[in-house]
């Protein structure tokens, strides 16, 4: 157990904070990816069980929207693909991807307001439909509900660790 | 005057568009202070660009665990309006309107979440009349919705329209106060990017 603590603490060290619309990849065993408080955003994060490999990105919206081109990681529809070429160019093969995903909470239900707390639902259904499009399953998920959490992905395990704002923390 | 238009233009534009409105703020503050029955004072207000991603930093990071209620404005152009508070500070608030001892309140279940509800529909009513008034736009809000969560979870819905067009955007902030008690939140106004032409 107290080499469990001391690795942990190591691992904090050396951890990237994955804000919203961005992405990182890292193949060196000590670092962990971080999405920090999720609510409709989706953290997609793939791991290469071989290649040790893993990238996480934090989603913001389903669809890419105006002519920008250098904004790819905020969207679904384009984020999907960028990670996992960027992986497959770092040494990752795509059989070996292992895809998790957390996040797309509906933060509130109130009568009269416009989708934009729908936001969650419609990202979960473009990250699986481009994850399908580009012929990589879905191995896990935690989406949907009403709480925030913040995301995870440990990658010298490729473990995918949620917590939620109650301080549950569990790895799907 | 026909840049009074829209409510991008009224925060990122000249002096007279900062004045209408930060009218509009003083005006929700006196609907609030109306309330309370308590004077509220503005303490700080600022008009800032900022990335849109830093904005829950603001809140203490967006991990940090807040009180947020949340309103659309819709009308000549769209917009959100959030106030957000410590869960603390949220809870004296309530005790304060609904005339309880302090220290009363510590969790939010049906009661407390209308109370904060009715805080933000009178800030919101009181804030965009002013602006509505003096542009001779309607703006409306909608029903409040009042959330408890990390900070970044609570805006990123909020957020995401914004994020889409552009990286940063112009916000107002405004800590208010009354002079005893330590209540004090902060009202934030995030107008959404124009989308004509697009």
């Amino acid at each position: 157990m107290v080499t469990a603590t001391t690795d942990v603490m190591k691992q904090e060290k050396d951890s990237i904070v994955v804000g919203m619309g961005e992405y990182a990849i890292s193949a060196s065993p000590g670092m962990v990816l971080t999405c920090i408080g999720l609510g409709s955003c989706i953290a997609v994060c793939a791991y290469d069980l071989v290649a040790k490999i893993g990238g996480m990105m934090h989603i913001v919206l389903a669809q890419h929207q105006g002519s920008d081109t250098s904004n790819y990681s905020k969207f679904a529809d384009t984020g999907v693909p960028l990670l996992i070429n960027e992986i497959l160019k770092r040494g990752g093969t795509k059989e070996k991807l292992i895809v998790k995903i957390a996040g797309g909470a509906q933060m509130t239900v109130a009568p009269g307001l416009r989708d934009t707390f729908k936001t969650g639902e419609k990202n979960l259904v473009q990250i699986l439909y481009s994850l399908q499009k580009e012929d990589v399953g879905l191995k896990a998920a935690d989406v949907g509900g009403n709480l925030g959490r913040t995301v995870k992905l440990v990658i010298s395990t490729g473990a995918v660790i949620v917590k939620t704002v109650n301080g549950v923390e569990r790895e799907i | 005057m026909e840049s009074k238009n829209n409510l991008q233009e009224m925060v990122s534009g000249s002096q007279e568009m900062k004045a209408i409105f930060g009218g509009g703020v003083n005006n929700a503050v006196i609907g609030l202070s109306q309330m309370a029955g308590q004077e509220i004072k503005i303490v700080e207000m600022v008009v800032k660009k900022v990335l849109v991603k830093d904005i829950p930093d603001m809140f203490g990071g967006p991990e940090a665990l807040i009180i947020a209620v949340y309103l659309e404005i819709s009308g000549k152009s769209n917009g959100h309006m959030v106030v957000v508070y410590e869960p603390r500070v949220a809870f004296e608030l309530v005790d304060m309107l609904l005339g309880q001892p302090n220290g009363t309140t510590t969790e939010l279940s049906d009661m407390e979440r209308s109370t904060l509800g009715e805080m933000g529909n009178i800030m919101g009513s009181f804030f965009l009349n002013f602006i509505s008034d003096t542009t001779g736009n309607r703006f409306l809000p909608s029903p409040p919705a009042v959330m408890m969560d990390m900070a970044g979870a609570v805006l990123d819905a909020a957020l995401a329209n914004v994020l889409a067009y552009s990286d940063s955007t112009y916000i107002i902030e405004t800590i208010f106060g009354t002079n005893d008690r330590q209540v004090s939140g902060t009202f934030l106004v995030i107008p959404d990017p124009e989308l004509e032409g697009l």
